[in-house]
This record gives C-alpha cells, sequence and structure tokens, in this order.
C-alpha cells in the first residue's frame, strides 16, 4: 500500500512538472533563418498543443500557422547550461487569446513581422532571445509557441527568468498558505465535529451494549442452569 | 467570446478565493481573541463573558480595514492581466 501511494505521489510530481515545464516561459538564443505559413489540418491530438485562431478569428478545423524557423544554441538542465553546439529549432507564432495559457498574446502578426525584421545569415548573424512555451515533438508535429523576440548584442547574453523566479516564490507561498487555511479549518471545524460525532457514537455503543447485557440475561434464565 | 469567459470564470475563480480567505481570516482571529481572554482572565469559566467578548472583537474586526484588504483578491489579478496585456503586446 505505501509502495502504491508513493508511485502515485511520483506520478502527481512528474505530471505536475512536465505541465509546468510546457506552460511556463522559456528563452532561447537564436538566429531566425526564415519565417514562413504552412497549413495544418490538426488531428484530435495535436489540437491540444495548438492555441487558438487569431483573436478576431473563427475557428474552423483547418488553418493557416505561422512558423518561424531558426538556429539555436543547445542547451542542458532546462535551458540552465548553454552549449556551444546550435541546433534548428522550428517554433509556431500564435495568439493565445484571453483564455489559456494565459499570455494574453494578440500580436501574432507583429511578432512574425519583427522575427522577418531579424533574418540573418550564418556570416553575419543577428543574435535574438526568443522567449516561448511549450514543446517541439516530431512525431505529433507540435511546436513551442514564441511569445517574444529581443535582439542582443552576442549569443553570450546572461538571461535571468525573473517571471520563473517570482512564480515559483508565489507558488511556495500560495502552497504554505492553503496548508494554514487547511489546518485552521481542521483544528476549529473538522476536529470538534468530529469529536462530537465520536461522543454521540460512544453513547449509542454504551447504550447498545447495555441492552445487549440486558438481553443476554434475560436469555440465561430461559436455560437449565444459570451461569454462576 | 473569450473576454466574456474569462471575466464570468475568473470571477467565480477569484469568488472561491475571496469567500475562502474571509473564513479563514475571520476563523483565526476569532482564535486569537479566545487566547487573549484567556490571558486577561486567568481560571475564569464564565462562558457567556467570554462570548460576548469574543463577539465583540468580531464586531470590530469586521469594521476594520482587514476584512476590506481580502479585496485585493479581486484587484492584484486583473493589474497582473493587465499588466502582461501591455508587456506581450507592447511594440
Amino acid at each position: 500500500m505505501r509502495k502504491v501511494t508513493l508511485t502515485l505521489k511520483v506520478l502527481a510530481l512528474v505530471l505536475a512538472g512536465a505541465f509546468l515545464h510546457y506552460v511556463l516561459p522559456q528563452h532561447d538564443v537564436a538566429r531566425i533563418t526564415s519565417t514562413e505559413v504552412i497549413r495544418m489540418d490538426f488531428t484530435r491530438f495535436n489540437r491540444l498543443f495548438f492555441a487558438q485562431p487569431d483573436s478576431g478569428n473563427q475557428e474552423f478545423a483547418t488553418r493557416d500557422i505561422r512558423l518561424i524557423n531558426t538556429v539555436r544554441k543547445k542547451t542542458w538542465l532546462l535551458g540552465f547550461i548553454r552549449r556551444d553546439a546550435e541546433g534548428v529549432m522550428v517554433y509556431r507564432n500564435e495568439d493565445t487569446g484571453w483564455i489559456w495559457p494565459p499570455y494574453f498574446k494578440f500580436d501574432s502578426s507583429d511578432l512574425q513581422a519583427e522575427a522577418s525584421a531579424n533574418i540573418s545569415t550564418p556570416d553575419k548573424p543577428k543574435w535574438v532571445v526568443i522567449t516561448h512555451y511549450g514543446w517541439r515533438n516530431r512525431f505529433f508535429t507540435v511546436y513551442p509557441n514564441a511569445v517574444a523576440i529581443r535582439p542582443v548584442s552576442g549569443p553570450d547574453v546572461t538571461i535571468i527568468p525573473w517571471f520563473n523566479i517570482f512564480f515559483f516564490l508565489f507558488l511556495g507561498a500560495a502552497w504554505l498558505f492553503v496548508r494554514a487555511m487547511w489546518r485552521q479549518f481542521r483544528e476549529r471545524s473538522l476536529d470538534p465535529a468530529l469529536e462530537s460525532a465520536g461522543e454521540a457514537w460512544e453513547q449509542v455503543d454504551e447504550r447498545a451494549s447495555r441492552a445487549r447485557g440486558r438481553f443476554t440475561r434475560w436469555l440465561a434464565t430461559w436455560r437449565g442452569k444459570p451461569r454462576r | 467570446m473569450g473576454l466574456i469567459r474569462l471575466i464570468v470564470f475568473g470571477f467565480i475563480a477569484l469568488s472561491v478565493i475571496y469567500f475562502a480567505i474571509s473564513v479563514y481570516s475571520r476563523s483565526v482571529r476569532r482564535e486569537k481573541l479566545e487566547k487573549w481572554w484567556a490571558e486577561e482572565n486567568p481560571g475564569s469559566d464564565d462562558m457567556q463573558a467570554r462570548a460576548a467578548y469574543v463577539e465583540r472583537g468580531l464586531k470590530e474586526y469586521d469594521n476594520s480595514i482587514r476584512p476590506r484588504l481580502i479585496l485585493l483578491v479581486y484587484i492584484i489579478p486583473t493589474v497582473i492581466v493587465i499588466a502582461t496585456l501591455i508587456a506581450v503586446n507592447w511594440n
């Protein structure tokens, strides 16, 4: 039983971590090589990994997706350690609209223009920091969504993930607060209620056993030899 | 419409949080009042005076600024949404 709960706990932790890894913003140092638009015919599964159409438009089964093709610096450890190695990366560029994930991005067209303005060649690279969320998956044709593009002087910029720092601080504070609330609720409302319920149950139990005692005594009177 | 959905569901979610924090804050205050009473009147078991003391303290609490500060539950997320909206879409 303890192994089962442990497994469930680990599983929940992994799922929560994967969820946060998908949704929270990350920064890549990259140079943009081109931009393009392709038509996507979503399946029910990979539709989950795309946002909605541009906020003024209507939803159809098929739509055009803006892509940004880049060469980016590879990283280790969720982007904390930057490597010298480079690899290609393709970002989608979609409005997230009002709902989910809450980036409130409506400027996909402008971002695409910005991306086009920063296209460069390997001989004369223009480096940019691309803020994005999401995953790239080749098997399901899923792209991370670019949220912002910021030109930088070189590939060795220091990036401090302010949003994530504050987000995790907030998450920790919220966790402590919810725990305090739960403890207060248990101490002030749940435990007294349980206690009085327990007392009531004990009374019932006592009365029942007294009745049982009477009943067995009565039964005993029918036996040939009364016990003691 | 996305905006309407955001407002409706956001309002519901924030109301749940607002209600929970209100109940929690009041409960903490009640506990404190009971402790203060015990400190001021050691060994007393005049339950009626104690209840009156706690009720008076809670009324004072209801009229203070503290319960109104919980309204920040509605204000802060709205400000954050507007700030994000501007930061992300500003060109």
